[in-house]
């Protein structure tokens, strides 16, 4: 019996990895249609740009994605984005240490992820409701803080952080690989990982099983609190200024990097390297249509239609199966 | 259109012991299985007709068929004299055959009214008439003897009792043609017999019943004809009045009665838990206890507190009053954390619901409590986890492709045996089975109890809930009987006689 069940694990790890190569070939097409269609997409500067835009969306699905997994959904990401550049910067502003700074933003992130936890197991609250209500007093706390105005960081090591490059790729890409290797590593290869799974699939059969299902909901928010909160450190290195309006909406791109990544949204299907070249695919797109003075109105509509069909041929694949 | 009980309830005009249905050389074949080989069967009008074979058997592929639920490979199927192509379950409910399904599925937030006329609902002018729904609903419930009301959310209701409004509702579609897909895996014996008045009042209206069981004395009960499937193989069909247990089970396992409740005694050792004057929520100064190498069976109605007196000892519930006993220590069970860390193991009685992670492989199923146990710090030695999961599929012999292939896709008998065999790596000293065997088969119930002797001899003690007399009557070492969240009697193996124990749990 053994002996007829060892060599069939294939097909399973085989559709995930056909998925990944799908989306990788997709991404590699736009790269070259592009090319051939503009004079200026493939140039360092713009390459460098569109990985800078993509790789604050990208950490940011990555986060997002282990919540889905677990079958809820964070919608404060954005919000807290914005919130954690306000942070930072009146904390540099203010003289304390670039790293204390750094620091304590995270430590906002994962707190206000704790937050999301306690609501959705100890309150009881759906993860819609209580990240929509983060989203939206977040926003004004910063608001609050801030008076309604932008606050200029006045540190150029902070600031400069963003614009450079390490051996030819930018620091922020840097990020991503930074943020993806110990998010691979925590989802496909840990147990907590394992438990992300089990929670989104069936939480009650978890239970059962020795599984701690609430620590497991609180953990999936923590890590995308805390990957919202460090794209809120990169964005105001980037922009230089700290404004709790910023990222306005990119807790959609975050979910839809996720979604087209291959991530189900009834959970328990789900992996790190999708959303994140979901998340490349949406800023070429972005990008593409800036460079073709595509109507930015229309990149919208795309973004929308891609969706559509990459989750249904998704869906086919799956039940075909 | 406005419609009453009447005319949604015509007495069907057919002419008992008439041809309805024939299959010829019905045929469905999967990519990779032959699902059902070609077989030939008539029904007739009139009739109970039931059905019985294995998981895997053909059964479930060939009610898809009849409700056109799935396309046939070949072969026709004859309708009333015409040729009937089944392509769609609106096709097979127009000519007015319905199906009740094991798992209720209707819409569990609606009213039972609501669920009742659902898609032919009652409006005038575009408005609901949502009173006059209830009436009517309420008059068939009457009617049919069942006593529930119309009026209230049907998940308010047990599952057998959503079963019965199942059947109700199938009865005022003009049916005549109603199949039984394993209807009192979830009921208690008084809502069973409702079901049974219901089915003979619907065969005596002319309508062909195709009753699909694993339990041998409801066919025995109700049936005029059976038909065994094996291996998707019509093995045969014989009159009720000629054949018996033995033949039938013969026909479907090519194996005796005596080999399927395979009971192996051991000499009890130490008390392993020991509940002293337990309360809870839905159970009343409980004591007993469970010893090494013993099955302690709990035999009740679905109500009278087994489940409750299990899932608090579980950790899963609060204890009102009274003492756990683990290994002659007091404890607090305060989760199922706690339980699992003293060494209890539940296998819960939904397997969809509580027991199986569906749309994950066999092999994260079957390690999900091990976990800590195969993995160093945090991360996971795969190559453990590959040992174990195949270990255990080889052990259970689980019928899968692979550890890789979804939960979801294997048939219930081998979910049912994920849900037990996770314990098994875990090493747990105090085994719970609530219902076990639900939906499974003969020849998968064997390989259960099977599993159960394997587990005394290491040393466990199990405790078994199940509402199936036969099963906790010929498997406890002691047998407890429930009723209304308490303890009235207690047996030892094969002490008291099943009209006993019945008497005791009906009071």
């Amino acid at each position: 019996m053994s002996t007829e069940v060892i060599p069939v694990e294939k097909p399973k790890r085989n559709y995930n990895v056909l998925f990944g190569l799908t989306l990788l070939a997709l991404l590699v097409l736009l790269w070259i249609l592009l090319s051939v269609a503009t004079t200026s997409f493939a140039t360092g500067n713009n390459i460098a740009n569109l990985l800078r835009q993509g790789s604050m969306i990208a950490i940011m699905a990555v986060g997002q994605t282990f919540v889905i997994i677990t079958g809820g959904i964070d919608l404060s990401v954005g919000a807290v984005v914005g919130f954690a550049t306000v942070v930072v910067a009146m904390m540099i502003n203010a003289g304390f240490p670039i790293w204390l700074a750094i620091l304590v933003t995270l430590l906002v992130g994962v707190a206000i992820g704790m937050f999301h936890g306690f609501g959705i197991v100890k309150m009881g609250l759906p993860p819609f409701i209580i990240t929509l209500a983060t989203l939206t007093s977040l926003r004004g706390i910063g608001l609050l803080m801030t008076n309604g105005n932008s606050i200029n960081i006045n540190s150029d090591t902070f600031t400069a952080f963003s614009r450079n490059s390490f051996i030819g790729v930018p620091n922020l890409f840097w990020m991503v690989i930074l943020v993806g290797i110990p998010a691979y590593v925590f989802l496909h290869h840990s147990r907590w990982g394992r438990y992300l799974f089990s929670v989104g699939s069936n939480a009650e059969a978890s239970r059962l099983s020795g599984v701690n299902v609430q620590r497991t909901i609180y953990m999936a928010y923590t890590l995308s609190g805390l990957c919202a909160a460090f794209v809120g450190v990169l964005l105001a290195a980037r922009i230089g200024i700290g404004n709790p309006t910023q990222a306005e909406g990119w807790e959609l791109q975050a979910i839809a990097s996720s979604v087209i990544g291959g991530t189900s949204l009834f959970g328990a299907v789900g992996s790190v390297h999708g959303p994140l070249l979901g998340a490349f695919i949406l800023a070429t797109i972005n990008n593409g249509a800036n460079l073709l003075n595509v109507n930015s109105f229309w990149q919208r509509i795309i973004t929308g239609a891609l969706i559509i069909i990459i989750v249904y041929f998704d869906g086919l694949r799956r039940r075909g199966k | 259109m406005i419609s009453t009980a009447q005319d949604l309830h015509p007495a069907p005009v057919l002419e008992p012991g008439r041809t309805i249905l024939e299959l010829r050389g019905l045929e469905k074949r999967y990519p990779g299985t032959h699902a059902l080989k070609p077989v030939n069967l008539a029904f007739k009008s009139g009739e109970i007709h039931a059905i019985v074979g294995e998981n895997g058997a053909g059964k479930s592929t060939l009610i898809k068929l009849l409700t056109g639920v799935m396309p046939r490979t070949s072969g026709e199927v004859i309708w009333e004299g015409q040729p009937a192509a089944l392509a769609t379950p609106h096709e097979a409910m127009a000519l007015g055959i319905n199906a009740v399904h094991q798992e209720v599925v209707l819409c569990r937030h609606l009213t039972v009214a609501a669920n009742m006329f659902l898609g032919e609902e009652n409006s005038r002018f575009g408005i609901l008439q949502q009173r006059a729904m209830v009436r009517e609903a309420q008059k068939i419930i009457d009617d049919l003897g069942f006593d529930l009301p119309a009026h209230v959310t049907l998940g308010d209701l047990t599952i057998g009792q959503q079963q019965l409004i199942a059947a109700a509702r199938a009865t005022v579609r003009g049916t005549k043609f109603l199949i039984f897909d394993e209807p009192t895996a979830y009921l208690t014996r008084k809502e069973a017999d409702q079901l049974f008045t219901l089915i003979r009042r619907l065969k005596g209206e002319g309508v062909t019943i195709i009753y699909i069981s694993h339990r041998m004395e409801e066919v025995f009960e109700l049936a005029d004809r059976v038909s065994v499937l094996r291996d998707g193989t019509l093995v045969g069909t014989r009159n009720i009045a000629e054949t018996n247990d033995a033949e039938l089970v013969k026909m479907m396992i090519n194996r005796s009665i005596e080999q399927v409740y395979h009971k192996e005694h051991f000499t009890p050792g130490a008390t392993i838990l020991e509940a002293r004057n337990l309360s809870g929520k839905g159970f009343e100064d409980v004591s007993m206890t469970v010893r090494a190498g013993e099955i302690v069976g709990l035999y009740g109605l679905i109500g009278a507190g087994r489940s409750e007196f299990v899932t608090t000892l579980y950790g899963r519930h609060k204890k009102s009053a009274g003492e756990i006993l683990w290994e002659g220590k007091p404890v607090q069970v305060n989760s199922e954390h706690d339980a699992i860390k003293l060494g209890m193991a539940l296998a819960p009685e939904s397997r969809r619901d509580q027991g199986l992670c569906l749309n994950l492989p066999v092999g994260l199923n079957l390690n999900l409590p091990i976990y800590k146990r195969i993995s160093s710090n945090l991360l996971i030695s795969s190559a453990q986890e590959k040992v174990q999961a195949d270990r255990q599929i080889a052990d259970l012999r689980i019928k899968t492709p692979s550890r890789g292939a979804l939960a979801s896709s294997l048939s219930g008998g081998n979910q049912q045996k994920i849900v037990i065999g996770k314990w098994l790596a875990h090493g747990a000293k105090l085994f719970i089975f609530d219902e076990p065997t639900v939906g499974v088969d003969v020849g998968t119930k064997a390989e259960i109890y099977r599993l159960f002797g394997a587990l005394l001899s290491k040393g466990a003690g199990i405790i078994l809930i199940s509402s199936y007399l036969p099963e906790v009557y010929e498997l406890s070492d002691t047998l407890h009987v429930f009723r209304r969240g308490r303890l009235v009697a207690s047996h030892g193996f094969r002490a008291a006689s099943h009209e006993d124990v019945l008497t005791q749990a009906i009071g």
